[in-house]
């Protein structure tokens, strides 16, 4: 259950007339993961496309096109299409859009670029309208060169010094310049131009003042901005209506060619394919029976080997049988909880066949590090609602992750505030170390616990920020606790791969030294934290001492003089742990904070006294106004610091103890319809 | 004693400060390859988080001193 499908190798064999409907059985099936046939084997050769491949994807070429000049989006387009409608005059309906879209498309890119063309015209006649001469006037002249430009200074007097012969307009806000000079003196005078940051602006062709030019523009601009918009308004018509039509059409045709294509990955000769697979073995009889049945003694399924979790090879050499041996693909089928945490597991690596999927380990304890981190039924609650939204409207793999991580942390951090901290937005319920609480400030009384049929239920054991000790302690054991659940995992997983022995050397030496790390911690606790009187013939020590030695020379045994080397860091992963006290405490720190600010100082509460305050509404409503900001903060770097760290410490702490990845997920041949159904219940 | 209550606050706060610098300078380094290796190759996000927050331990490390010693005040 916990570890993927067992799978079986198989070879698939046939004439090769029976190919295409081998192919469509497997389609059907969904069953077979396909192996990418290596053209080495003597006598074989890679299978060539099926003919209706080449026009399908001439058709899927056009429709990729029009997908791209519509802009459409996959999450905009909802509906579906059944097959027969698709196949009706797919390839006329094609053509006519193709001229519908391309034709649309074309004049509305025809238009922005006469738009563009004109906005810069007009940028340029713009310049000239300051000054007050026509178009024609700039030009055509025998002795004259004329400079148009723009100039960072007034050029004017620097130009009658270098050039006598000349005459300059400037617009009024001295930004351009029109001089004309004589020939024989435009070398100088662009020097002195060149001294103001002169550029050259040519005139523009044309005749008459400026302004009417502009003017005209503008008349221009206005007809083709309506006109754009029409163009605009027409394509988002056109896309409106054709767009689940393309869509649908895309997908029929992906599934055609996709088929079509199947061949590339089988071996051929001139009579016979071979095709070979990997298949769930519970799944063999089911395919065998398919296979017989529906192509009847053409093709001949053989089932070639039931892979064993067992590595090939005994010894345990990383890299050396992984290039010989093919990659056995991983079908893992969780429920639907747990396929909720299956992304997460996945972004780090897909499980090898042989090793237990993590997502199961995760879906348990990452809530609850989540909750642990968080704590505060003030934040618990919004956590949870904003994740049972998220679960019910998100689509992506992303947001589902997040959401689920928010649902299920949500309800731990609701458990863990409400009868561990017994706080809420960082106030305790009941009054305690004479902190601020919910009962003096609302002016009721809140009982430290409550009684449920006999059972004395506590609101709040332990204060975030006064037990800090109690609370650190606690996670080295937690710590602890999910590293030893780590290393059985991982006891499991080499005893599965390499056998019993094997994973005795390598995990049984490091629970050991842990159960002994864990003995002595107590006695150092004792020994230099509680200054207890201790011996160092503690029972303690006693037992740690020689499962320690021996855990320790059992790894070096095993790992080589390395383990020596993580020796310490064993000590570190557990110290880790130790963040889950610390983001809580950082929380709390940061509640604290903004709580004091809101009601101490700005609504004048005392705590000391029940229900005392400054009365005065105006502060009150200020102070609920820092108090929903600051919370807010604080509930959204709760997302980012709980999420992440809880994430890591299973990435980094908690996997590193067992989880090796790098599998290959189980694709099996299938197709997947989003926007067509198929009426005449062909798959499935 | 209320010097020495300062000293160690002095010396927590420089345990957090300095454990602090040390992470944020690794992460740093670490963060930016691994946002590199991901423009090239998208799945490597899972990958490059964790090796981003190793150096986060340090400042852990840095933080579980400093509440010892406050806790000592």
């Amino acid at each position: 259950m916990l570890l993927p499908k067992q799978m079986t190798r198989v070879l698939i064999v046939g004439s090769r007339g029976a190919l295409k409907d081998t192919i469509e059985v497997l389609y059907q099936l969904e069953a077979a993961h396909l192996i990418d046939f290596s053209a080495e084997e003597e006598g074989f050769s890679l299978g060539a496309p099926l003919p209706e491949s080449s026009e399908a994807s001439q058709k899927l070429l056009k429709l990729r096109s029009l997908e791209k000049d519509m802009d459409l989006d996959d999450t905009e387009v909802t509906g579906q299409m059944s097959l027969a409608d698709i196949e009706k005059d797919l390839a006329g309906t094609i053509a006519t859009l193709e001229a519908e879209i391309t034709g649309a498309t074309e004049s509305k890119n025809r238009i922005s670029v006469r738009i563009n063309e004109l906005e810069a015209e007009k940028a340029i006649l713009q310049n000239f309208q300051a000054l007050p001469l026509d178009l024609e006037l700039y030009r055509d002249y025998d002795s004259l060169k004329v400079f148009t430009g723009k100039v960072r200074g007034d050029p004017s007097a620097a130009l009658k010094t270098a050039a006598p012969q000349s005459e300059v307009f400037i617009s009024s806000n001295g930004d351009f310049v029109a001089a004309f000079v004589a020939k024989a003196q435009a070398e100088e005078a662009q020097k002195a131009l060149v001294q103001f940051g002169f550029t050259e602006v040519p005139a523009p062709a044309g005749t008459g003042s400026p302004q009417q030019l502009v003017g005209k523009v503008d008349e221009e601009l206005t007809a083709l901005r309506s006109s754009l918009d029409e163009a605009v308004k027409k394509l988002e018509e056109l896309k409106d209506k054709h767009s689940i039509f393309v869509k649908a059409a895309d997908e029929h045709l992906s599934i055609i060619v996709a088929k079509a294509e199947t061949p590339l990955r089988v071996g051929t000769t001139e009579y016979t394919f071979a095709m070979d697979a990997w298949v769930p073995t519970e799944e063999m009889l089911k395919v065998e029976k398919a296979i017989s049945e529906k192509l009847g003694g053409r093709v001949h399924v053989e089932s070639l080997e039931v892979m064993s979790r067992r590595e090939a090879h005994g010894h345990h050499e990383e890299g050396h049988h992984e290039a010989k041996v093919e990659e056995i693909p991983s079908k893992t089928e969780n429920g639907r909880t747990v396929r909720k945490f299956e992304f997460m597991a996945r972004m780090l690596s897909t499980p090898k066949y042989r090793e237990i999927d993590p997502a199961v380990t995760m879906m348990i304890t990452i809530p609850i590090f989540f909750g642990l981190m968080v704590g505060d039924i003030g934040y618990g609650i919004p956590f949870m609602i904003l994740g049972l939204i998220g679960l019910k409207k998100c689509v992506s793999d992303e947001w589902r992750t997040i959401s689920t991580l928010l649902f299920f942390g949500g309800i731990w951090a609701t458990i863990f505030g409400l009868f561990m901290f017994g706080e809420a937005y960082g106030i305790h319920f009941a009054e305690q170390h004479h902190d601020m609480s919910w009962s003096s400030l609302l002016g009721v009384h809140i009982p430290h616990e409550i009684a449920i049929g006999g059972l004395e239920i506590p609101l709040g054991i332990y204060s975030k920020l006064h037990n800090v000790k109690e609370i650190l302690y606690m996670t080295l054991w937690i710590g602890i606790a999910h590293i030893f659940i780590g290393f059985c995992i991982g006891f499991y997983n080499k005893s599965i791969r390499f056998g019993f022995k094997h994973a005795v050397i390598e995990k049984v030496s490091w629970l050991m030294i842990l159960v002994g790390g864990a003995l002595l911690l107590l006695f150092l606790v004792d020994a230099m934290i509680r200054g207890k009187e201790v011996s160092i013939t503690d029972m303690r020590i006693l037992i740690a001492a020689p499962l320690l030695l021996v855990g320790i020379v059992m790894a070096y045994k095993g790992e080589g003089s390395g383990a020596i080397l993580e020796l310490p860091g064993l000590m570190g992963n557990i110290i880790s742990y130790t963040r889950l006290a610390a983001i809580g405490m950082s929380k709390a720190g940061l509640a604290l904070a903004f709580n004091t600010i809101a009601f101490e100082v700005m609504w004048g509460h005392d705590f000391h006294v029940l229900g005392s305050n400054s009365g005065d509404m105006v502060m009150l409503i200020a102070a609920l106004g820092i108090f929903l900001i600051g919370h807010l903060t604080i509930f959204v770097l709760a997302i980012i610091s709980a999420g992440l760290h809880s994430l890591r410490l299973h990435y980094v702490e908690f996997f590193m103890k067992f989880y090796e990845g790098g599998g290959v997920e189980f694709k099996p041949l299938k197709v997947i319809r989003r926007y067509t159904t198929d009426k005449n219940g062909v798959s499935e | 004693m209320a010097a020495d209550a300062g000293l160690i606050a002095i010396g927590a706060g420089i345990a957090v400060g300095i454990t602090g610098l040390a992470s944020a300078w690794a992460e740093k380094e670490i963060g930016s390859a691994a946002i590199g290796a991901m423009a090239e190759n998208e799945k490597l996000f899972g990958k490059g988080l964790i090796l981003t927050v190793i150096p986060e331990t340090i400042v852990i490390f840095g933080m579980v001193v400093a509440i010892l010693l406050w806790l000592n005040m």
